[in-house]
C-alpha cells in the first residue's frame, strides 16, 4: 500500500507540474498577480508531493521493503543505514529518480527565494517545470522504481555493489546531480528572455547566483568521482577519459566558458548572444551525459546495465529541448546582439578569447566520445580513443590558455590597454617562472617539453597573482579575491598535473612472506598475511612495513575482500599519504611458488590535483555569498 | 562594397579559417590516436605495425592463464581463432578464465604485448564490445 502512495504522489507531481507549465506558458494574461502567485503556489504543491513521494522511497529502502523490485535488486538486510540510503542512486531507476528530485528542488528554492522580475520568475518555473514533467514520464514510463514483485516479496535483497559501498560514493552522485541539474535555471532564464523578446530584461542578473552554484557542485562533485576512483578502483591515476567523465567534463567547461562570458553580459551588455548560446549547451551538454550513461550506446565501467528503448525516449526529449531553443534563439538573435564593439585587449577580449578555447576543449571532447560511433557506423571497425589523443589536444590548449590568461590580468573592463614585457609584474613573473622552469629542468634532469611548457605556464599563472597579492596588501591595490583564487587555483592544477606526470611511477613486484624488496627510495618488508572472516566479506590482508630513505617507517596494509552476496572481489589499496607523494599498494595473486604480486606506485602532488580543484570551488562559493551577488 | 562590409567579410574569412585549420588538426590527431578493437578472428587476416596500439577483446581461453613472476600470460579467444598476451602487473579482480577480457597493446609476433588489462566491471554489466564476442 505504501508502494503505492508513493508511486501516486509522484505521478500527482507530474500532473501538478504540467499544470504549471501550461499556465505559465500558454496563458497570454501572465502579469496579472493573481496568475504569477498560483504558478509559484501550484508550483510548490507539485514539489511536495514530489520530495514526499522520495521520502517514503526512502523509507521503504531502510527498512527493507523487498517487494519494490529495485530495492530487493540493490540493498540488503546487512547493509547499515547509510548504505541502505545511497543503494537509492546505485543504479538507474533510483538515480534517476534522485536525479529529477534534484531538478524540482533547484526549481523549488529558486521559486521561493527570487522576489523580482515577476515575468521572468513564472516562464522561468513554466520551462523547469515542462523538463521536470519529461524527466518523470520517462521515469514513470521506461524505468519505474516503484515496480514491485508480487505476490512474494524475496527474503533479502541483492545486496549493493561493494565497491559502491563507500562514503565518497555514497555524496559523489548527488553532488554531480545537483551540478548538472542546476544548469536548469539558467537555461529557463535564458528561454524565457528570449519568449519575452524584451532587451531591457537582465537576465543575466538573475542567473548568475545560480549558474555559480550549479558550477561549485559540478566541480566538486567530479573532484569527489576522480578521488574515489583513485582509491577505490585500485588503477591509481586521478583521470582516465573514459567516456563517462568526458560527458561530465563537458558541461563543466561549457559552465566555466558561461560563467565568465555571464561576467561580460551583466558588466557591458556585451556578448549577450554568445551567453544564452552557452546557457543552452551547458544544459543540452548535462542531458547529454545522461543520455550517453543511461543509453548503453558506449561502454564504459560507469554505465548502468540498460535498453535501448530508454535512449531513443532520452534522446528525443533531449532533441525537443535543444530544437525548441535553438529556433527560439534564432528568431530573436538579432534584436539582442549588442552594438558595442570590444576594444582590443579589454577584458571582455581576452574572455572571448576564454569562450573560444573552452569551445575548442568541448568540440575535441565531444569529438572523442562520439568518434567511436561514428566511426563504427561508417567503416564497420571497433575503435576507441583514450589519453594521447585528449593529452595531444588538451596540453597545447590549456598552455595557450594559460599565457593568455596571465597577460588578461593586466587588462581593463571595456578600455584598451597596451602591453609590454618590461611591465614590472609581467617582466618579474616571466623571469621568475622561466629559472623555476629552468630549476625543474636539471634538478629532474628531463627533457620532456610538453611537461616544462606546462609548469611554465602554470607557474607563470601562479607568480602573476602572487605579484597582485602583495599590491594588495602593501599598497591597497584592488584585486578580486574569486578571480585570485580560482585562477591560482588552476595554476596550481596545471602545476600538479605536470608533475604528478613527469614524476610518478609504478611497478608490479613479487615478493615472498618475510622478504624484502626495493622499490625506488622505498625498502619494502612484507610482513604478514591474514585470513580473516567479516560480515559480509572474506579479506586477505597483507602486512608490509615500509622505510623511505629519511628512514620514516610506515605500515601498509592492502586487503583483498571476496563479497558473499554477489562472489564478487575488490581490490582495497593501502595509501601513505603524505604532502608530495602517495605511496599507493595494491595486492594481486599468489603465484604457484608462494609469493605475492604487489603493485606500488609512488604518486607526486596528486593530493593537489584535488585540492586545487575544490578550491576553485570554494572561490565560487565564496562569490555566492559575497556583497558583490547580494543584488 | 563599402569598407565596413570589406572589414566584415575579411573577419568571417579569418574566423573560417582559423576554425577550419583547428578542426583540421583535431581530426588529425584523432586519426593518429585512436586503437583498433579487434577479435582474435579479425586480427588473423590483418598486418599491423608493431608501433600501432590496438585492444584485443575476446574470452580468456580455460587453462591458460601462467603466472611467472610478476608477469602473466594468457589466451584470448572467440572459439574460431585465438591469440597470446603477455603483460606485466597485476590484473583486474574480474580477470578470469572463461570470462570476458579486454586488453590494449601491441601486436608483435603474432604475440599481444599488453599494457592494459581491462575485465567486465561486474557480473551483470557486460560491455557491449564483448556481449558481440559472447554472442558469437
Amino acid at each position: 500500500m505504501i508502494i503505492e502512495i508513493s508511486h501516486f504522489l509522484s505521478v500527482l507531481a507530474a500532473g501538478l507540474f504540467f499544470l504549471v507549465g501550461y499556465f505559465a506558458l500558454f496563458t497570454s494574461s501572465l502579469n496579472t498577480a493573481y496568475l504569477s502567485n498560483l504558478i509559484s503556489r501550484t508550483y510548490s504543491h507539485g514539489f511536495l508531493f514530489l520530495i514526499c513521494s522520495f521520502i517514503i522511497y526512502v523509507w521503504l529502502a531502510i527498512t527493507d521493503n523487498f517487494s519494490v523490485q529495485y530495492i530487493a535488486n540493490h540493498s540488503n538486510t546487512a547493509l547499515p543505514t547509510f548504505y541502505k540510503i545511497s543503494s537509492i542512486w546505485s543504479a538507474h531507476e533510483g538515480s534517476m529518480f534522485l536525479w529529477i528530485v534534484f531538478l524540482s528542488l533547484w526549481g523549488f528554492i529558486f521559486n521561493v527565494t527570487v522576489k523580482n522580475e515577476e515575468i521572468l520568475k513564472a516562464k522561468s518555473i513554466g520551462i523547469i517545470s515542462f523538463v521536470i514533467v519529461g524527466f518523470l514520464l520517462f521515469l514513470l514510463a521506461t524505468s519505474n522504481p516503484f515496480a514491485t514483485i508480487l505476490p512474494i516479496a524475496p527474503l533479502n535483497g541483492a545486496d549493493i555493489n561493494p565497491v559502491l559501498q563507500d562514503p565518497a560514493l555514497a555524496i559523489h552522485p548527488p553532488t554531480l546531480y545537483l551540478g548538472y541539474v542546476g544548469f536548469v535555471i539558467p537555461f529557463a532564464c535564458a528561454i524565457s528572455f528570449l519568449l519575452e523578446g524584451k532587451t531591457s530584461i537582465k537576465w543575466e542578473v538573475l542567473a548568475r547566483k545560480w549558474s555559480i552554484a550549479a558550477w561549485v557542485f559540478l566541480t566538486v562533485g567530479i573532484t569527489l568521482g576522480s578521488w574515489w576512483a583513485y582509491y577505490e578502483l585500485g588503477w591509481g591515476g586521478y583521470w582516465f577519459w573514459d567516456p563517462v567523465e568526458n560527458v561530465a567534463l563537458m558541461p563543466w567547461l561549457a559552465a566555466t566558458a558561461f560563467v565568465h562570458s555571464l561576467s561580460v553580459s551583466i558588466k557591458s551588455s556585451q556578448l549577450r548572444v554568445w551567453t544564452i548560446l552557452l546557457s543552452i549547451l551547458v544544459f543540452s551538454l548535462s542531458l547529454f551525459g545522461a543520455f550517453i550513461v543511461r543509453s548503453g550506446i558506449i561502454d564504459s565501467v560507469h554505465s548502468f546495465a540498460n535498453d535501448p528503448e530508454r535512449g531513443l525516449y532520452l534522446l528525443a526529449f533531449i532533441g525537443i529541448i535543444i530544437f525548441i531553443s535553438i529556433s527560439l534563439f534564432v528568431l530573436r538573435i538579432s534584436s539582442i546582439q549588442s552594438k558595442l564593439t570590444i576594444k582590443k585587449f579589454s577584458k571582455q577580449s581576452f574572455i572571448s578569447l576564454n569562450n573560444i578555447i573552452f569551445g575548442a576543449l568541448i568540440f575535441s571532447v565531444m569529438l572523442g566520445v562520439t568518434y567511436p560511433l561514428i566511426y563504427e557506423y561508417l567503416f564497420d571497425q571497433k575503435i576507441s580513443i583514450g589519453a594521447p589523443f585528449y593529452n595531444a589536444i588538451f596540453i597545447p590548449i590549456v598552455i595557450l590558455a594559460s599565457f593568455f590568461l596571465f597577460f588578461s590580468v593586466d587588462s581593463k573592463w571595456s578600455r584598451n590597454s597596451s602591453f609590454s614585457f618590461l611591465k614590472k609584474p609581467i617582466f618579474l613573473s616571466l623571469i621568475l617562472s622561466i629559472t623555476s622552469t629552468l630549476f625543474v629542468m636539471i634538478f629532474f634532469s628531463t627533457k620532456n617539453i610538453p611537461i616544462l611548457l606546462s609548469v611554465f605556464a602554470g607557474l607563470l599563472i601562479i607568480y602573476r597573482y602572487i605579484y597582485e597579492i602583495i599590491n594588495y596588501f602593501l599598497y591597497k591595490k584592488f584585486i578580486n579575491p574569486f578571480s585570485v583564487i580560482a585562477h591560482m587555483s588552476l595554476g596550481l592544477l596545471i602545476v600538479s598535473i605536470s608533475f604528478n606526470s613527469l614524476l610518478s611511477s609504478e611497478r608490479a613486484i613479487n615478493i615472498y612472506i618475510n622478504e624484502y624488496e626495493e622499490y625506488k627510495d622505498l625498502k619494502i618488508l612484507f610482513q604478514d598475511l591474514g585470513v580473516e572472516e567479516k560480515s559480509n566479506y572474506d579479506s586477505i590482508k597483507a602486512k608490509f612495513l615500509v622505510e623511505d630513505i629519511k628512514g620514516n617507517k610506515f605500515n601498509l596494509n592492502p586487503e583483498k575482500r571476496k563479497y558473499f552476496t554477489r562472489g564478487q572481489i575488490t581490490t582495497e589499496t593501502a595509501i601513505h599519504v603524505t604532502p608530495l607523494r602517495d605511496i599507493y599498494m595494491t595486492i594481486g595473486d599468489q603465484l604457484d611458488d608462494g609469493s605475492w604480486i604487489v603493485n606500488i606506485q609512488i604518486n607526486y602532488l596528486i593530493r593537489w590535483i584535488w585540492i586545487s580543484a575544490l578550491l576553485m570551488g570554494l572561490a565560487g562559493i565564496m562569490l555566492i555569498f559575497s556583497k558583490k551577488l547580494r543584488a | 562594397m563599402n569598407s565596413t562590409r570589406k572589414r566584415r567579410l575579411f573577419n568571417i574569412c579569418i574566423v573560417i579559417l582559423f576554425s577550419m585549420s583547428g578542426a583540421g588538426l583535431i581530426l588529425y590527431s584523432l586519426n593518429s590516436n585512436l586503437d583498433y578493437f579487434f577479435t582474435p578472428t579479425e586480427l588473423k587476416n590483418k598486418t599491423i605495425s608493431v608501433d600501432k596500439r590496438i585492444k584485443v577483446g575476446g574470452m580468456v581461453l580455460k587453462g591458460s592463464v601462467e603466472r611467472i613472476s610478476s608477469k602473466v600470460s594468457f589466451t584470448i579467444t572467440d572459439y574460431k581463432n585465438s591469440v597470446n598476451v603477455e603483460y606485466e602487473g597485476i590484473v583486474p579482480d574480474l580477470f578470469k578464465e572463461e570470462s570476458g577480457v579486454v586488453v590494449l597493446g601491441y601486436l608483435k609476433n603474432q604475440m599481444v604485448f599488453a599494457e592494459e588489462v581491462l575485465a567486465k566491471h561486474d557480473e551483470n554489466y557486460m560491455p557491449p564490445s564483448l556481449k558481440i564476442v559472447n554472442d558469437n
